[in-house]
């Protein structure tokens, strides 16, 4: 593995060989500015009451981390599969008193088709991408991105849109046949990012110990692999030479987070492999990653930030009962875990009951009395099955929504380009707003 | 013309009379490629160089496998990222193709090895240049390995989310276990129930990822019209294109008969909402 000065030096020298062939590393951000100087698009920045936090990527460049105020960008895969993990971030901000809109105005990023299929070009991404950068846009909420290869896929986007005039131009045309602008955000922002940085309200707030805990982190790939210098570092962790997030909530909160061989691989999701060709898969992320994190590492968690890494190290386990290694080590996101420790409910809100392995002994160790939550989550369902109304995190969205992307006192690209007046700032849907 | 005036480099150094009748095997051990293949592979290796990623995303090769040795595929196929950055270097339509068949689809899209190359090179990014390129020519290779994604295929065009939680079902994902699949068997209850017990309303489905609002998916539907990706998948599933067609034009006279129903609340709205028309 590379030290820190190792890594720079690297850096420095792609950066010399990418000048000699015209690529080139630099800040994205600084050639935004001057597009959007020159009127050439839309930036949507960060704000005051946006609440930002400053944190450092690997590069040594300073990101801005929005805390309040905020667009949930949904993951496909995360919502059909493992709904525990937006409703686990949507319960955490309304405990710290944030403000969001959860929309069904949004598509997913659609890169998971991409990188599994082919199916798609770069400016069909491009475009889908300014879609639902767009729309954050017009409802004065910050995009803050659930998924990693979302995360990834946006920043190659902006990379791509800012650097390739032909692109923007595509993509704008598409855009204004629908009423929309090229707008793009002033940073791509993962939703773990926001975990990291609300470190001590979240901590403020634990209920449940979990000292004595043994976390073994899967770094998503699409996290830090895409577009690496725009990933956050954080000196604390692991010296700065692995990603901050998610090891840093982690440690925070008092766990072990312990060391593994294959920490560097990816968990064998694969895109198409996940679907298709799962003996992959399976055989991939069993023996590639859950076995060295409980063999290696005695781990009673395995912790991780993307969607298809959560879905591929739990739901492979399993069938390692064909091989005598049903290791059945649970797998959540940081948010899960972080909402477990936090006193949420493990089934109405972590949903821990979407995972294939269980998190009961997990919960028996962090002192959850999680026999008494499954008994109240039964009688929920009993209820549910009898008609009664769903407990929501959020009010319900009315009928003219599954329709109309509705405005919501939303900002409209001439009146932006026109006045640099402030909007008047419409109503979140998080209980925070009220 | 023939053949042979459109295969750059390796393929061009074939006599007129070796074109003409080539051997049934070649030294390779690959399948002897018909006329119409060699006549698809030049054009697939001339968009291939024309692709304005491609001098972006190739820049060159140490052949210090850096690359290989983080590569999750390489670890369960014939499959190496540092072979497939040296077809891409080379001028050879023939070994292009090949590639073409199979190895594209064993990579993972981690990225690993983009991170660890030295030299700077998008190997997943030309990969998936190539896979593009697989698609629009329709290849029967490509039919065969995407032959299972219709379903998602379907979700993704036409609501812009990849999956559902009803595509999860026991008998295909037997591999997942009793508590990934079955919850209805383990909870008694149904599938509907369990997504209702989701405290956020816009997931309480069971068709889609999560409710995705109409104009929403039409407007996605009109980024695929204009950026050729329902072309490219005409190409690929003309079938399935026809069906996502229809699926499209039904929403839109939905969208249509709603406008209407919504008039009133919808007579002060500014911006898109108020313009978009399907």
């Amino acid at each position: 593995m590379l030290s820190a000065s190792e890594i720079r030096k690297v850096v420095e020298e792609r950066t010399l060989h990418q000048k000699g062939t015209g690529k080139k590393v630099v800040d994205v951000r600084e050639e935004m500015e001057r597009l959007e100087d020159r009127g050439e698009i839309l930036v949507h920045h960060i704000r005051p009451e946006n609440r930002p936090v400053a944190t450092t990527t690997l590069f040594g460049w300073t990101k801005q981390i929005p805390t309040d105020r905020l667009w949930h960008h949904k993951s496909c895969g995360q919502c059909g599969n493992i709904p525990g993990y937006p409703s686990s971030l949507l319960w955490l901000m309304n405990e710290t008193g944030r403000t969001y809109l959860n929309e069904p105005h949004q598509t997913s990023c659609t890169a998971w088709n991409y990188h599994g299929t082919a199916t798609s070009n770069p400016v069909a991404l491009a475009a889908v991408a300014a879609r639902n950068f767009h729309r954050a846009y017009e409802t004065d909420h910050f995009p803050l991105i659930h998924c990693g290869t979302s995360y990834g896929d946006y920043k190659e986007m902006r990379k791509l849109l800012v650097e390739n005039a032909a692109v923007r131009e595509k993509v704008r045309a598409v855009l204004r046949k629908m009423g929309r602008d090229l707008v793009l955000p002033e940073e791509i922002v993962h939703y773990s990012e926001w975990v990291h940085v609300m470190a001590p309200e979240i901590l403020a707030r634990q209920q449940h110990p979990v000292r004595g805990i043994i976390a073994t982190v899967h770094e998503p790939c699409h996290y830090y692999k895409m577009v690496p210098e725009d990933a956050i570092y954080d000196d604390r962790v692991y010296a700065g030479q692995r990603p901050a997030v998610p090891s840093g909530i982690l440690l925070e909160l008092g766990a072990t987070v312990a060391d593994y061989s294959t920490w560097y691989d990816c968990c064998g999701f694969g895109f198409r492999h996940i679907l298709s060709e799962r003996e992959f898969s399976r055989s991939f992320a069993n023996l590639r990653k859950i076995r060295p994190m409980v063999e290696e590492a005695h781990a009673d968690v395995a912790i991780t930030s993307d969607t298809g890494c959560v879905t591929t190290l739990d739901k492979s386990q399993w069938i390692g009962k064909a091989h005598g290694a049903a290791y059945m080590l649970p797998v959540l996101s940081d948010v899960q875990f972080v909402a477990l420790a936090l006193g949420a409910h493990p089934y109405k809100v972590a949903q821990v009951h979407w995972h294939a392995a269980s998190a009961e002994g997990l919960m028996t160790k962090m002192g959850i009395d999680w026999n008494r939550a499954k008994g109240e989550f039964q009688e929920y369902l009993r209820a549910l099955k009898d008609g009664a109304r769903p407990e929501l995190l959020h009010p319900a969205h009315g009928e003219i929504e599954q329709f109309f992307a509705i405005n919501k006192g939303q900002v409209l690209p001439d009146e932006a380009r026109a006045s640099t007046l402030n909007p008047t700032p419409p109503r979140s849907e998080g209980r925070g707003a009220d | 013309m023939s053949v042979v005036a459109h295969l750059p480099r390796r393929a061009q150094s074939l006599t007129e009379e070796e074109a003409e009748s080539p051997p049934a095997m070649e030294l390779t051990g690959r399948h002897r490629m018909s006329e119409d293949e060699r006549t698809v592979a030049a054009t697939i290796f001339d968009e291939f160089h024309a692709d304005p990623r491609y001098r972006e995303f190739v820049l060159g090769c140490l052949n210090c496998g850096e690359c290989t040795t983080g590569c999750p595929a390489a670890r369960f196929y014939d499959f190496s990222p540092r072979e497939m950055l040296q077809i891409a270097a080379t001028g050879d339509a023939t070994t292009l193709w090949d590639a073409l068949q199979e190895k594209i689809w064993a990579c993972c899209q981690c990225y690993t090895c983009n991170m660890r190359c030295r030299f700077g090179n998008d190997i997943a990014g030309i990969i998936s240049v190539m896979r593009e390129l697989s698609v629009i020519h329709g290849l029967e290779s490509t039919r065969r390995t995407l032959a299972p994604f219709g379903r998602s295929l379907t979700l993704l065009m036409t609501v812009g989310t990849q999956v559902s939680s009803d595509m999860i079902q026991p008998d295909f994902f037997r591999d997942w276990g009793p508590f990934a699949t079955g919850s209805d068997q383990v909870w008694q209850v149904t599938p509907e129930v369990m997504r209702k017990a989701i405290p956020l309303d816009v997931l309480q489905t069971t068709r889609s990822s999560w409710e995705v609002s109409v104009q929403t998916s039409l407007e996605l539907f009109r980024i695929y019209e204009e950026t050729g990706v329902l072309d490219m998948l005409r190409g690929l599933d003309p079938d399935l294109t026809e069906m996502l067609v229809d699926i499209v034009e039904e929403r839109r006279e939905e969208f249509a008969e709603a406008r209407e129903r919504f008039s009133s609340e919808l007579a002060g709205q500014r911006g898109p909402v108020a313009t978009f028309t399907g």
